[in-house]
């Protein structure tokens, strides 16, 4: 009884979701997918909940609330059939949903409350979990079974106005972790189709060297995107009637910056490089010369890439380097150009140590950190993350990069980062971050949730899955397999208290300095 | 404040190359009238496909080089042509160098000074017979991934200037139908030798050609290669650096250049180089050929003057200076004993505002930033390294002593090649349709092919269309006389066709303004335009040029008299003289009846003419080309072949 009564209202889900592409108008199918995701969130959120109820305990409530639920749902189905395609059909749906479920949960509109309110769930989830397994099980089947007696219209007229993509996307709502749902809100771009025409093509090759990593690591793809975008700017005429300092952020560099923000979110150092970009322009005289003007403004990139990243580089890496002391161990996770270059610059010097090279999948960073060292000639050791607590045995010190440094102290980085900060923690091991002070954001992160970077769930497969090959190990088939989700998350966070310092061009810093450094390298760069 | 109205953005550029068609001589004899690029594929100007696929690449700049003799022809076709006004965006400019003849070599072409002056930035070379449903901007879009200087080079010059070509080849095997197998005329290959390239980070997304992108480290025509082989009794030299370099090398000859090739802006000036002017005749066998083999044979790089395009004459402090980038500043520090990205990131900071140089690739974690020959720049081996580079073997007499290692490695400049990718279809047939149509069966077998494709115009919402397919089967002005059969599943019939009653036509192309007869029959046939075919005529496997007439039963003459005054005289030919009065006695029987012929444009077929494998072309259209000599035999062979009842077939 329980799983059909279940499995019901998850059809009209169904119907939520797969209504919602079919729109003409890109926007409107995007929008439209986010209410349904919503209600999606919400629905399965009250569905665990009423299985979990359901099986605890059959209050005469729950049997009203559920019979009413099933009124609703029909209703739905009916009024769906008659409304047919169209993303109108899923608002109303949407707020129905979310009036019809349970108290717990309230019709949000913005994802992260919604999300929130997931994570208050999570008790109740984890108690549900085996059920909500259940759950999802029948979820599929009754999409199946209505997808074969009421829904055979719908499905149709959905069919012919979706391309491949969406259709995908709509399959790919299920694979998607509940937790970072909110992450989900655009795959990852990999073709010029599509691409605004005013999208130089220094940033669409850019654009693609990101999504397919050839560009990967926030220094590197920061100062890919100022040189991407000083040829943008040598190719910028300022049109009639308008300023450069007027027309140039809006109306040129946007497009850019969406297309590439497409590619990939980007990173905090390509952010904080923007900000300062578009303060440049608009602090151009509208009066001078667009010649003049643009050959300023490459000249203040390259100033801003020697100030902030080269030059901010090798005074990090002449600092750190005295860290290292002859007989040291040293730790590293993934790969990170400023760690490469302390640890260079120390067996430069003539320090006799040992490195420790950590790595995970998909990416395998570390291999090319490991490489490049042994090219070098220093002691390298190369070991997956699994192997952590073995390395930190013999470490001495951990040396590590960053994405970002957060406001409260916190460090962005590779994931997984976090895992060989805390065993180093643990056993007492300095964990050192190198990280120039354009990575510094205002922004604070509690948690690796609410901000984080999601890609593909192919990634994890093997290349012989990805590829479709048909015994292409376990994994090949995890889209048809139901319950399985795959999650590829790119960053993690770790916390202030594992972080015994922090070098920075400005030198050594504690972690809770973070927030006074960032201040004053912008206002020095507000000011220049 | 005003909208975005921006210039067009200086993306690629693209030139068209319209050749002179050797092999389809039969159509193209002249070549001032009828060029080869505008022959019909499926009823569009053969230059209609390379035109969309740069479209599809979201090129608009494009540049159609073509003889100069020819240039009005172009010019009139793409100005009134209804398939070529119809493309969008800006038109295509015709360039017709004044030193281009029609036999000029496609690497000759790109150093006139016309061309050279229009090539201002990154282009494309496209041939004008591709027929292509491959996208090419998923092509483009390797060539941007995989380049790495689009990015990473110095901020002063406009283009890029180290970056890497990307060739296209596709397999004339495993295609039912099109490939050679079935032909009598083999396929055009090529023998190309290719290296794997690194595998990217994560697998490639589905749809993607990474995984089929590999490096070209050889590349010559068939032809050449069989030379060699027959030079070298059977067996094909290969030098051991090529193996010293490269473990793993493939080799391919059932492969065809398709003449796609994307390149960086500075393969023009490599071309011009006057180390080169000799020896560059054609660009796919003499320019990718030596470019792909300067990627291991350093001696060849420097004697095509590669270092010195490469190495950027630009700027007056670096005229001396012979290398670029890394390995300048590398070389650039004699006395220096050691040298790291650290000290080199310095070093450039010192050099100050001119040499700007940021490695991006250098700062990505999913590179290897340091390059393998600092290793042995700087001291012995610590580790070993199991791939050998040719900078090792270079350097044999290195001692362990710095200061003694490096004077003795340091004369080598170190000019990187940037490498020649390649993307190679697979031949597999599910995958899009890669073709030059060059020769007359190939013409007609992809002509037969975008007939099947559905028509467009037939749509249901939402099916995603072959970009080749065309709007109509049978297009709405065509006429159709009663009791005749048109099978639209694999035919075309184009604009103002006029077909008689008790027609049968199957797996055929009908140009437009055609007239056809009634009782006609015809089978894989390709009509050009304003063909006109009499009664009762019987025609498979045919291809006949444009105007051409066949004449058929002089039993029924209304619908051929209606046709103009010269369809009377034909008639009235076949009545007076050639012996064919025997034949119109008894029409009934002796029809038309042609089968694998190709029929020249403006020829007149007359009545009761009958052969198979035949090219009938009138011996007074000769054109600039002599191709006639071998012409005449096949002709005469055909002739002897046939019944023999003492017909001709000059005009």
């Amino acid at each position: 009884m329980a799983p059909s009564v279940g499995g019901d209202p998850a059809a009209p889900t169904d119907t939520a979701a797969s209504q919602s592409a079919p729109d003409g108008s890109s926007k409107a199918a995007i929008d439209g997918a986010q209410t349904s995701k919503t209600s999606a969130i919400a629905s399965s959120g009250k569905q665990e909940n009423g299985v979990a109820n359901g099986e605890t305990k059959a209050s005469g409530a729950e049997a009203k609330k559920r019979a009413k639920a099933e009124k609703a749902a029909k209703r739905e189905r009916e009024k769906a059939e008659r409304a047919g395609a169209g993303g109108t059909a899923a608002g109303p749906q949407a707020s129905e949903q979310g009036g019809q479920s349970s108290g717990a949960l309230k019709p949000t509109q913005n994802q992260q409350k919604g999300q929130k309110d997931r994570q208050g769930e999570a008790k109740a989830q984890a108690q549900a979990q085996t059920s909500s397994k259940d759950a999802k099980a029948s979820h599929k089947r009754t999409g199946s079974v209505s997808a074969a007696n009421a829904q055979r219209p719908l499905a149709l007229r959905r069919r012919p106005s979706q391309s491949g993509g969406q259709a995908k996307e709509s399959k790919q709502i299920v694979k998607e972790v509940g937790l970072f749902g909110h992450l989900y809100n655009q795959p990852r771009r990999y073709t010029i189709e599509g691409a605004s025409k005013a999208v130089h093509p220094a940033v669409l090759a850019l654009g693609l060297q990101m999504s397919s990593y050839t560009i990967c690591g926030s220094s590197a793809r920061c100062v890919a995107m100022l040189l991407a975008f000083k040829k943008a700017i040598e190719a910028y005429s300022t049109p009639k009637e308008t300023s450069l300092p007027r027309h140039m952020s809006s109306h040129y560099l946007s497009p850019q910056i969406d297309f590439l923000k497409t590619c990939r979110p980007i990173s905090v150092s390509m952010g904080n490089a923007i900000r300062w970009l578009k303060d440049q322009i608009i602090h151009i005289d509208p009066d001078t010369d667009d010649g003049e003007a643009k050959a300023e403004l490459c000249a203040g990139i390259d100033q801003f890439i020697r100030e902030r990243i080269t030059v901010a580089g090798s005074a990090i890496a002449a600092s750190a380097s005295t860290k290292i002391k002859p007989g040291d161990v040293i730790l590293t996770y993934a790969k990170s150009a400023l760690v490469e270059q302390t640890l260079l610059r120390a067996h430069e010097a003539g320090t006799d140590f040992r490195v420790i090279v950590l790595d995970s999948r998909p990416l395998f960073e570390g291999k090319n950190l490991a490489r490049a060292l042994a090219r070098a000639g220093l002691r390298v050791q190369y070991m997956l993350l699994s192997a952590a607590p073995h390395a930190a045995k013999e470490a001495t010190t951990v040396l590590l990069g960053a994405h970002a440094m957060m406001s409260n102290g916190r460090l962005c980085s590779r994931v997984g980062t976090a895992v060989v900060a805390m065993l180093a923690h643990a056993r007492a091991i300095p964990v050192i971050v190198c990280c120039e002070s354009v990575k510094f954001t205002d922004r604070v992160a509690l948690d690796s949730i609410v901000q984080n970077e999601i890609a593909p769930s192919e990634e994890l497969l093997l290349p012989s899955a990805a590829a479709g090959v048909a015994d292409g190990g376990s994994l090949a088939k995890w889209k048809e397999t139901p319950g399985l989700q795959l999650l590829n998350i790119m960053y993690d966070v770790t916390p202030a208290e594992y972080i015994d310092m922090v070098v920075t061009e400005f030198g050594f810093l504690p972690p809770s300095s973070v927030p006074v450094v960032h201040r004053i390298s912008t206002e020095r760069d507000v000011r220049t | 404040m005003p909208h975005a109205t921006h210039p067009p953005l200086p993306s690629l550029q693209a030139l068209i190359l319209c050749g002179p068609g050797l092999s389809l001589n039969t159509f193209t004899s002249n070549p001032a009238q009828s060029p080869k690029c505008l022959l019909p594929i499926a009823n569009r100007p053969m230059l209609w496909y390379p035109l969309i696929s740069c479209h599809r690449m979201g090129i608009t700049s494009i540049h159609l080089i073509i003889p100069p003799d020819a240039k009005e022809a172009l010019e009139t076709a793409l100005a009134t042509h209804p398939a070529l006004t119809s493309l969008p965006g800006p038109k295509p400019e015709v360039l017709a160098p004044e030193g281009l003849e029609q036999t000029s070599g496609t690497a000759e072409l790109l150093r006139l000074p016309e061309v050279q002056g229009v090539v201002t930035r990154d282009f494309v070379v496209l041939p004008c017979d591709l027929v292509s449903e491959l996208d090419g901007s998923k092509v483009l879009q390797q060539w941007l991934t995989l380049n790495p200087s689009s990015t990473s080079n110095s901020s002063n010059s406009k283009q890029s200037k180290r970056g890497g070509g990307m060739a296209l080849y596709y397999p004339t095997h495993g295609r039912e139908g099109i490939s050679s197998e079935s032909k009598k005329v083999v396929d055009e290959t090529d023998f190309l030798a290719t290296v794997p390239i690194s595998l990217p980070a994560v697998p490639p997304p589905a749809g993607s050609l990474r995984n089929n992108v590999e490096e070209v480290v050889l590349t010559m025509p068939t032809d050449t290669l069989n030379d060699t082989l027959e030079e070298n009794n059977g067996s094909l030299p290969i030098r051991q650096r090529l193996l010293n370099k490269h473990s793993n090398v493939k080799m391919r000859t059932r492969h065809r250049d398709a003449h796609v090739y994307f390149f960086p802006h500075w393969v023009k000036d490599f071309i011009a180089h006057p180390n080169n002017s000799e020896k560059f005749e054609s660009l796919s066998e003499d320019v990718l050929g030596a470019w792909a083999q300067a990627g291991w044979r350093p001696s060849l790089a420097s004697k095509l003057g590669l270092d010195e395009v490469l190495g950027g004459k630009r700027g007056a402090e670096e005229n001396g200076g012979e290398a670029v980038g890394t390995h300048a500043a590398f070389d650039d520090t004699g006395d220096g004993g050691s040298m790291t990205p650290a000290r080199f990131s310095e070093l450039e900071l010192q050099e100050g505002e001119e040499e700007e140089e940021v490695d991006v690739m250098a700062l990505s974690s999913t590179k290897v930033s340091v390059p393998l020959h600092v290793k042995q720049e700087r001291e012995g081996k610590w580790f070993a390294s199991r791939v050998q580079v040719p900078a090792t073997t270079e350097t044999e007499p290195q001692t362990k002593t710095k200061s003694a290692s490096k004077p003795v490695s340091k004369p080598k400049s170190h000019v990187h090649i940037p490498p020649l990718l390649a993307y190679i279809q697979p031949p597999l047939p599910s995958l899009p349709l890669i073709r030059r149509v060059d020769t007359a069966p190939q013409l007609a077998s992809i002509s037969l092919y975008l007939a099947k494709l559905p028509a467009t115009s037939s749509a249901e919402p939402g099916v995603v269309y072959n970009a080749l397919a065309l709007e109509y089967k049978v297009h709405p002005t065509a006429t159709i006389g009663p009791q005749s059969r048109v099978s639209e599943g694999d035919s075309l019939v184009a604009e103002n066709v006029t077909i008689g009653s008790r027609t049968n036509i199957k797996e055929s192309v009908i140009g437009a303004n055609c007239e056809i007869g009634g009782m006609v029959k015809l089978t894989r046939c390709v009509l050009m335009e304003g063909v006109v075919v009499g009664d009762g005529v019987t025609m498979t496997g045919c291809i006949i040029g444009k105007r051409a007439r066949i004449e058929g039963m002089a039993s029924a003459p209304t619908s051929v008299d209606g046709g103009s005054g010269k369809a009377g005289d034909g008639v009235g030919d076949g009545a007076k003289g050639k012996g064919k009065g025997k034949k119109r006695a008894e029409d009934e029987e002796e029809r038309t009846k042609l089968t694998d012929c190709e029929v020249a444009p403006f020829f007149v077929v007359e009545a009761g003419t009958e052969s198979k494998g035949e090219t009938l072309k009138g011996f007074d259209e000769e054109g600039s080309l002599d191709e006639e000599d071998g012409e005449d035999g096949e002709g005469e062979e055909g002739e002897g072949l046939d019944d023999g009842d003492g017909e001709e077939i000059d005009v």
